[in-house]
């Protein structure tokens, strides 16, 4: 049962958790009325599951994105793993020292100065108060500190904590690495600094699980991809295929969200490539998008029209002004040469009405469907840079 | 190392259910999660805890004593206030006999001890309540939190002991030569407090109301506990169950014999004593750390 693993490895067999789901208040006398209430052969309790039979295994060295809507136990499996949770079944095994960044609020004491924090930190990871010291300037060089590191780290602001909490997880060379979706409290450059640092924790064999709705910045530190939805393991892969799958779920959830009661609908979309075939779009070629537009709605109004892959922003956006007479509308938009790489999109459109600030919605902003597109792959990027969008670039090297 | 990977999720996948395999309803009862303590493991993750004890005493004591002036006065006013309430109506007016000690010594003596205990009481009882957010960050082992306090209420009482030394001086006694039986009462004193300050701190968390009712028993306990009186007021054959409830009641009579009239304690109520306050310190850690397991998810 108890292999010895080495450092490094997490390992999950069977696990679930499960919450309280009806309001209880923790008090005395609601206990009291909940005892009267089992004494007449009313148990009235209501859990809810938040993990379902996680089985994981992650080797030491591997980088681990872990994604999944809201609420799906991300965030839970996180606790457990730093075992600050407990699960209701199952074994939980995880070798070596934990540094983990869960909840915003950085360290560990609010009350103690940000240079206390570090050493009760490391303390707890169990290193020597020397071997803290080794790392301590490069911590606080990282998290950019200065001389607020002997100020309480109550004053510090939510992204001074977060890069203390950062700097301190990552710093202490801990055997694994655990990182939930904190890190977007910090700037643009302090998140590419985190990236950064990840990446080279990596390196030097630190296993890490991450959590981000930033899917290309989980993409450009991970691996591998666990999806979590519901509390379960929908897809356990190689990252690209995660995401993939991810994404598509999040689109077909926006596209069931029903507009009814809107002046305009989309009655018809059709995204067609050179040769008028629908299925074959190439990159760097032709495209047709033609939408067909109906609704008692008279009068002048923007279109718009994205594409995007993954998320709700777009890649893309352009507009154009339409007349409605009552009827059907068709109107094509051809794009000359498609900028777009290898892989799925989804086509947004939406109708507002011109000249009113409040951008009277006609027809809201919503996802109308998927295109595939073949090509060329996107070169691959440095390790923890992040790409914000695909675009295909027609280029040419000489040398 | 991608070869590595690609290994890792096919054997995931001969022994996980395929995807999109219905999860089952729940999981086999075998396999339900149960807290299995193992002293040794416990005592090694208490001693890699002891810098957080210390700092987080360290913390309340500084607070306390960025005022020096205040925070001396809280160790020492409190007990010397009630020592002076408990010479005027206990001595004077109910004229307890108190041998050859002078009453405000053998009071205070009762003072000190009663002070530790309120003490480590009412702040360890919030001591996890007060530090759920903490809780929910970092793994260590809460028994901490209740320690911490504990700590603190010893420098209280080591600064609580200075003023007893000055008294034997303004008394003009000095404390008898058996003054040594007071370490083992001392650890009985310790035990029990620490394993009551447990099981307050954790039903504190469950029970957020239990909290309103500290300020009552500390009331209550002050007079229930021989402090301004002896223990012989207890009638003598409800004496040894006396103790097995409130084992301070043996050691408040035990240093009171030790220090100032020069006796050894009573062997069967001090034996008494560290029974019960062992069973308190063992039972109430093992509830404690039962319960430890739900703390994050009511945080
Ligand atoms: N302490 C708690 N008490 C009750 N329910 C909880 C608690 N923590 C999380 N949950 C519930 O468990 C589910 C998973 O939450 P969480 O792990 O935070 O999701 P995520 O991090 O993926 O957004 C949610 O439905 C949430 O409401
Ligand atoms: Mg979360």
């Amino acid at each position: 049962m108890s292999r010895d693993y080495p450092l490094g490895t997490i390992r999950t067999e069977q696990v679930w958790k499960r919450f309280r789901a009806d309001q209880q208040r923790m008090l005395l006398r609601d206990r009291v009325d909940q005892m009267a209430r089992r004494l007449r052969g009313d148990r009235g309790e209501d859990w809810r599951w938040a993990l379902r039979d996680i089985n994981l295994h992650i080797e030491p060295g591997e980088s681990v994105g872990l994604i999944g809507s809201n609420g799906s136990g991300k965030s839970t499996l996180l606790k457990m793993l730093t075992r600050v949770m407990y699960p209701y079944a199952g074994v939980i095994d995880v070798r070596g020292r934990i540094g983990a960044l869960i909840e915003i609020r950085a360290g560990i004491h609010p009350d103690l100065t940000g240079r206390e924090n570090i050493y009760l930190f490391g303390a707890l990871l169990g290193l020597k108060r020397r071997e803290v010291a080794g790392r301590f300037d490069d911590i606080v060089e990282f998290a950019r500190l200065g001389g607020a590191i002997d100020r309480q780290v109550k004053f510090y602001s939510s992204g001074m904590q977060m890069r203390l909490g950062f700097a301190v997880a990552a710093y202490l060379e801990p055997h694994v690495l655990l990182v939930d979706e904190v890190l977007a409290v910090g700037d643009a450059v302090f998140q590419q600094r985190c990236l950064d640092r990840m990446r080279e924790v990596a390196e030097q064999g630190t296993t890490i699980v991450f959590v981000s709705h930033d899917l290309p910045a989980v993409q450009s530190i991970c691996r591998r991809g666990v999806w979590l939805e519901q509390g379960t393991v929908r897809v356990d892969a190689g990252i690209k295929d995660a995401l993939a799958g991810y994404r598509d779920s999040i689109e077909a959830q926006s596209e069931a969200s029903a507009r009814v009661g809107e002046p305009l609908q989309l009655l018809k979309y059709e995204v067609r490539g050179e040769d008028g075939d629908a299925t074959t779009l190439h990159t760097d070629e032709p495209v047709t998008v033609e939408l067909t537009l109906g609704g008692d709605y008279r009068g002048d109004a923007t279109l718009h029209l994205g594409v995007s892959e993954g998320t709700s922003s777009p890649i893309f956006q352009i507009s154009h002004e339409i007349r409605m007479t009552g009827g059907d509308h068709r109107v094509a938009c051809v794009i000359p040469r498609l900028p777009l790489p290898r892989g799925r999109y989804t086509l947004w459109t939406g109708v507002y009405s011109i000249g009113r600030t409040d951008g009277g919605t006609l027809m809201s902003w919503h996802s109308a469907g998927q295109f595939d597109v073949f090509g060329p792959m996107l070169d691959t990027p440095p390790r923890a840079v992040v790409m914000a969008a695909p675009v295909f670039v027609p280029h040419q090297w000489e040398d | 190392m991608g070869g590595q990977r690609a290994q890792v999720i096919d054997e995931q996948q001969d022994r996980a259910a395929p995807p999109g395999a219905p999860v089952p309803a729940g999981p086999p009862p075998e396999l339900v999660f149960k807290r299995r303590l193992r002293p040794l493991q416990v005592a090694h993750e208490l001693w890699a805890a002891r810098e957080l004890v210390r700092a987080l005493a360290e913390r309340d004591l500084r607070a306390r004593y960025k005022q020096a002036v205040l925070g001396f006065a809280w160790a020492v006013l409190t007990p010397l206030a009630l020592c002076a309430i408990f010479t005027l109506v206990f001595h004077r007016a109910v004229k307890i006999e108190t041998g050859a000690a002078p009453y405000t010594l053998f009071a205070y003596v009762g003072l000190i001890v009663w002070q530790f205990f309120s003490n480590t009481m009412n702040q360890g009882a919030l001591s996890l309540a007060n530090n759920l957010s903490l809780l929910n960050k970092v793994y260590c082992p809460r028994e901490v939190f209740p320690l911490a306090t504990m700590l603190v209420a010893t420098v209280d009482m080591v600064i609580g002991i200075g003023v007893l030394g000055l008294m034997f001086l303004v008394f003009w006694t000095a404390p008898a030569a058996t003054f040594l039986w007071a370490l083992p009462l001392l650890a009985i004193q310790f035990a029990f407090t620490y394993g009551i300050a447990l099981i307050l701190s954790v039903a504190v968390v469950y029970l957020r109301d239990v909290r309103h009712l500290l300020p009552i028993i500390t009331q209550m306990g002050v007079f229930a506990t021989p402090v301004a009186y002896p223990l012989a007021k207890i009638p003598q054959r409800l004496q040894e169950i006396y103790v097995g409830i409130n084992p301070l009641g043996a050691v408040i009579e035990g240093y009171r014999k030790a220090l100032l009239y020069g006796d050894a304690p009573d062997a069967r109520m001090t034996l008494i004593a560290a029974a019960s306050s062992l069973v308190f310190l063992v039972g109430g850690y093992l509830v404690f750390k039962k319960l430890e397991t739900g703390i994050a998810d009511v945080a």
